[in-house]
């Protein structure tokens, strides 16, 4: 035993003693501006991705045609929170294998920005022509501490998609209140045993919060620059109780749909296998590309009261630079390429992505009467998630998702999931 | 058994396959040729050469970060390290999580450990009782199964649970039925594809043990008057005992360790976090939540459990006679 | 006593088990090798079937040349023989040390061995992520995203089990002939490399199954220090697969298939040493 003890004891202490050195000393990222080389861009691999490619494509062509001798490597990196959190903190550990121009949500923004990635970008987007158009209070969503680290590329609102065909046959109206909702929901499904009543997610946080901002109820509430939750209040208690209703079996069984993405519950609308579900914008290509195209309508989400919207989840893109950018001007021109009025027109019509400049946005809302739903909703107002560079971790720790899917799985009730989920949170927020 | 190998193992006291009480302790001639060399350390110099860098120096590290504040803007930002003491510690320790996560590691770890035993045990005894035919391809199947890497078990099986098109659900008649929603039954789906994946090398490390035991051994006990359970239990087994040591420790060590499984078929730890083990749980904590420190201090506490079993292996070993 | 008749009736039920329970384990990988040669509409039929009769490449061609899995296999492929070789060598050596001598602390780092085996390495993978990247600013061979760090890396973990089980085989070598070799005159390396080498190899390959399995599977390592995804190896481009809108699964049997074949190729190869080793191992 003494030589047992002997051993188990070296490899122990190799471990737990801790001295001097510290691991992995944090490098700061050291940018360069070489006029040469390759470009590598990392854009978000959407559901139904193929017209997205050719307009990137189109672009990368027109940049290189301005840029001779310059080579542009796009790749596609996942969507969902975690393993995108993943990939971006890889890029942030690793300069020699980061990106120069990445796409981000633009919740991810104070996140990315704690952990030094982004380049401050405040004075190229200031002298950039065609940004003029770019509204303040978009370009606002991308300053941290006055200086700006993404340009906002596309906006993304989501609204309520339902199949006319069914709601015809069923001879019901499109709802204008959650218990129409609801109940249209529940005699969709009582007909069609193969639909879901509506698709919901319990993965699904943006399908979830309008249900929280409708009554009344939000993520969390700030004094000056400090958060503290607001999940565990009486109204967002009910948002979620709403929310979570809609998961029985009557309506979208919880075996199914507990664990179902954003993601997937666009591919179960487009796919026909749902009666409703409430989508962005953008998801509107992959509906149209689905068994689901010519048979639906967008209406804006209902909110409590019948009548109201319920506010939306003011979503979107942003571009932005890396810090460890080692071309950081061509970086910043291949920014501007794919956000200028061009390509945002050309992506609108690729994927439905709202465009972020004003007179680009003016001319599809006027030229596409299917929009109308969705500037409805950006008028009747929108919400954000906290600016915190906490939220970046709330997100990629499924606090949310976590809470919803107790709720749905009956692991907990709403008080007791929303209050784990606030002291979640407020650990996080207090950055511990 | 020649004479010659006799004496020439009598020294030796490590051998994992030499019947218990063998040797006797404490000889410590140096009779092989190759002892002559000065310092037989020079042949564990290419090991150590690889181990201490790649091993030992991150295990100290490992040590090291459970011990500082940690994040992502100390890993890239800039932000300075800070010694916290055991603050992680007491952090983890404290959180209900880390007490549910680790239950649910060990019992998922022993179901898997008795379970791959089991069927592994049974199939070896199976294979030395069957013709050539069925042993061939019992033998077959194992080894593919064996080969498959975690991964590709793990996709394949997916599939054949899969909700909509799976063909498990297609024969049982069970569409959507989502095998993955319950705690416990996305649990024992994990462990099918486990115990699949690690029966094999039990049964044949078993197998090839059974098979070695030399007929006149048996022969001569049988002519004894010794019953098969006689048999079984004062010859095969002390004879099996070094590899089914070897087979219940791989198995702890593997069963406990599991990741690619888990995060794979759960989706990186199963609705609302459900289905995390250990491995997973400190995984999410350093990679996902970017609390590194954190993470840290749940390998730590994972490495001292499993310590903590090699602790009681090698002293159950000792008490027996054996030696390493 | 057994009559003859009921031992006949006793072995056709064992033989009838073993048969059931050989299709049973196998069917998952024949299910694998099928889906992936299906045609796309039969894979997500509602009512899928063990058979096909259209069979088709074209999920092959799909994972080969739109996904680039080639060059993810020849990535694996470099990783996992360089492991495999490189541990096997290293292995003998610490194993003739472990086995054949009598030293101070032997049992100290024989229990090492056992402990290492221990360490969670996933947990590890937090220190050797920083590890790894300060080692690519000196060398970048090694550094994050090259397949040298992932060589070294599987090389580190699969050692200290390579070295514990081939320890069993060196031991069941008797020594008597390397007795008679040194007085026949033989040089300590002729002993070591004519003698030992041979009749250890048995357990080299039934060892070398293990460490190639180390490096073949390895998800995390590849998941954690592979940033590029030209780098990238065969269980972490597996997941290029699971789409957010649809899994692919056509594509995903399609690369099971083409990361399981050479690990079973390698399996049948020493297939026979491996049983024969690990026998050896109780053999005395």
């Amino acid at each position: 035993m003494k030589k047992l003890a002997r051993g188990a004891a070296l490899a122990v202490l190799a471990g737990t003693v801790a001295t001097a050195c510290a691991p992995g000393t944090a490098k700061t990222a050291t940018s360069a501006d070489k006029q040469t080389g390759t470009v590598k861009v990392w854009l978000y691999d959407e559901a139904n991705r193929a017209p997205k490619e050719q307009v990137v494509a189109q672009a990368v062509a027109d940049f290189k045609a301005k840029h001779a001798g310059v080579e542009v490597e796009v790749s596609y990196i996942p969507t969902d929170a975690g393993p995108r959190a993943e990939k971006m903190k890889g890029a942030f550990n690793d300069p020699s294998s980061a990106p120069d121009v990445v796409e981000f949500g633009n919740t991810d923004l104070f996140g990315y920005t704690a952990s030094g990635g982004l380049a401050d970008i405040t004075s190229d987007l200031a002298g950039w022509e065609e940004g003029k158009d770019l509204p303040q209070d978009l370009k606002d969503t991308a300053v941290v501490d006055g200086k700006t680290y993404g340009l906002p590329w596309w906006l993304g609102v989501r609204a309520l998609y339902y199949r006319t065909d069914v709601f015809t046959e069923l001879g019901l109206q499109a709802p204008t209140s959650y218990a129409e909702l609801k109940s249209a929901a529940e005699k969709v499904r009582a007909a069609h045993g193969d639909l879901l009543g509506i698709a919901v997610g319990g993965k699904y946080t943006f399908g979830a919060l309008p249900f929280v901002w409708a009554d009344g109820g939000d993520l969390a509430t700030a004094s000056g620059s400090a958060y503290t939750s607001a999940i565990d209040s009486a109204q967002s208690q009910a948002g979620v109780k709403a929310y979570t209703d809609l998961f029985t079996d009557a309506i979208c069984p919880a075996q199914q749909c507990a664990d179902l993405t954003g993601g997937k519950t666009v591919e179960s609308f487009a796919a026909g296998k749902a009666g409703m579900a409430i989508l962005p914008n953008s998801s509107r290509s992959a509906v149209e590309a689905g068994a689901a195209a010519g048979k639906y309508a967008i209406v804006p989400l209902p909110g409590a009261e019948a009548g109201k919207i319920a506010p939306a989840f003011s979503g979107g893109n942003d571009l932005g630079v890396m810090k460890s950018t080692q071309h950081r001007s061509l970086a910043v021109d291949f920014m501007k390429e794919l956000a200028s009025k061009k390509n945002q027109l050309a992506l609108f019509d690729a994927m439905g992505n709202l465009p972020t400049l004003s007179s680009a946005r003016a001319e599809v809302v006027q030229k596409q009467p299917w929009l109308k739903p969705f500037t409805d909703t950006i008028e009747a107002g929108t919400k954000f998630v906290p600016k915190d560079a906490a939220w970046a971790k709330i997100d990629a720790q499924n606090v949310v998702p976590t809470m919803l899917q107790k709720v749905i799985t009956g692991k907990s009730d709403v008080a007791g999931a929303t209050k784990e989920a606030a002291a979640a949170m407020n650990t996080s927020f207090s950055g511990k | 058994m020649p004479a010659t190998t006799v004496t020439a193992r009598a020294d030796q006291g490590d051998s994992p396959v030499r019947p218990a009480g063998g040797a006797p302790a404490g000889a410590r001639r140096r009779t092989g040729p190759l002892a002559r060399i000065p310092v037989p350390l020079w042949l564990l110099l290419p090991a150590a050469l690889v181990l201490i860098p790649l091993f030992g120096y991150p295990l100290y590290q490992l040590g090291l970060l459970s011990v500082l504040k940690f994040g992502q803007p100390q890993a890239s930002g800039g932000v300075p390290t800070e010694f916290v003491g055991l603050s992680n510690y007491t952090d983890v320790l404290g959180d209900e999580q880390f007490w549910t996560v680790l239950g649910q590691t060990l019992a998922f770890a022993a179901f898997c450990v008795l379970t791959t035993l089991a069927v592994g045990a049974t199939c070896a005894v199976l294979l030395t009782r069957v013709g050539k035919w069925p042993r061939l391809m019992l033998m077959f199947g194992a080894l593919g199964a064996w080969a498959a890497p975690a991964m590709t078990g793990s996709t394949v099986w997916m599939f054949l649970l899969d909700t909509n098109s799976g063909l498990v659900n297609e024969v049982l008649g069970t569409q959507g039925h989502n095998w993955m929603y319950d705690k416990w039954s996305a649990f024992a789906m994990v462990a099918v594809v486990v115990v699949w994946h690690s029966f094999p090398f039990v049964m044949i490390t078993l197998y090839a043990g059974i098979q070695a035991i030399p007929d006149s051994v048996l022969e001569a006990a049988r002519l004894d008057g010794a019953g098969t359970v006689t048999i079984f239990r004062r010859i095969m087994l002390p004879m099996l005992r070094p590899l089914l040591v070897i087979v219940v420790i791989q198995s702890v060590i593997w069963d406990f360790k599991v990741f690619t499984q888990i995060y794979v078929m759960t989706g990186g730890g199963g609705i609302a976090g459900q289905n995390l083990v250990l491995n997973v749980y400190a995984y999410q904590k350093a990679f996902v939540a970017e609390n590194y420190s954190l993470g840290a201090a749940i390998g730590v506490l994972m490495t001292l459990i499993l310590l903590g079993v090699t602790a009681i292996y090698i002293r159950s070993l000792r008490r027996s006679g054996e030696e390493l | 006593m057994i009559s003859k008749r009921d031992n006949r009736v006793l072995r056709q039920g064992a033989n009838t088990v073993a048969v059931v329970l050989a299709l049973l384990t196998v069917f998952p990988l024949y299910w694998m090798v099928l889906s992936a040669l299906k045609p796309k509409g039969e894979i997500t039929s509602a009512h899928p079937r063990p058979w096909t009769f259209a069979p088709t490449l074209e999920n092959f061609r799909n994972a080969l040349g739109v996904s680039g899995f080639g060059r993810y296999f020849l990535n694996s492929l470099a990783v996992a023989v360089v492991v495999v070789v490189v541990s096997a060598a290293i292995a003998f050596l610490a194993a003739v040390a472990l086995s054949r001598f009598k030293f101070r602390f032997r049992t100290t780092i024989l229990i090492m061995f056992l402990v290492a085996q221990m360490v969670p390495v996933e947990a590890l993978t937090i220190p050797l992520f920083f590890l790894v990247r300060d080692i690519g600013s000196v060398a970048p061979g090694f550094g994050l995203s090259s397949l040298g760090s992932l060589m070294l890396v599987n090389l580190a973990f699969s050692l200290p089990f390579a070295v514990w089980m081939l320890r069993g085989f060196v031991a069941a070598v008797p020594e008597s002939l390397e007795e008679a070799a040194r007085i026949d005159g033989a040089s300590r390396f002729t002993i070591l490399w004519r003698i030992l080498f041979p009749l250890v190899a048995p357990g080299l390959a039934a060892t070398s199954v293990f460490s190639f399995i180390t490096a073949w599977n390895d998800f995390v390592f590849a998941k954690t220090l592979i940033l590029d995804t030209d780098h990238q190896t065969l269980p972490a481009a597996l997941m290029v697969f699971f789409k957010p809108d649809e899994n692919d699964w056509g594509g995903i049997m399609a690369a099971s298939t083409l990361m399981t074949v050479p690990v079973l190729v390698f399996f049948v190869l020493v297939q026979r040493h491996m049983v024969s080793g690990l026998g050896g191992a109780v053999k005395d």
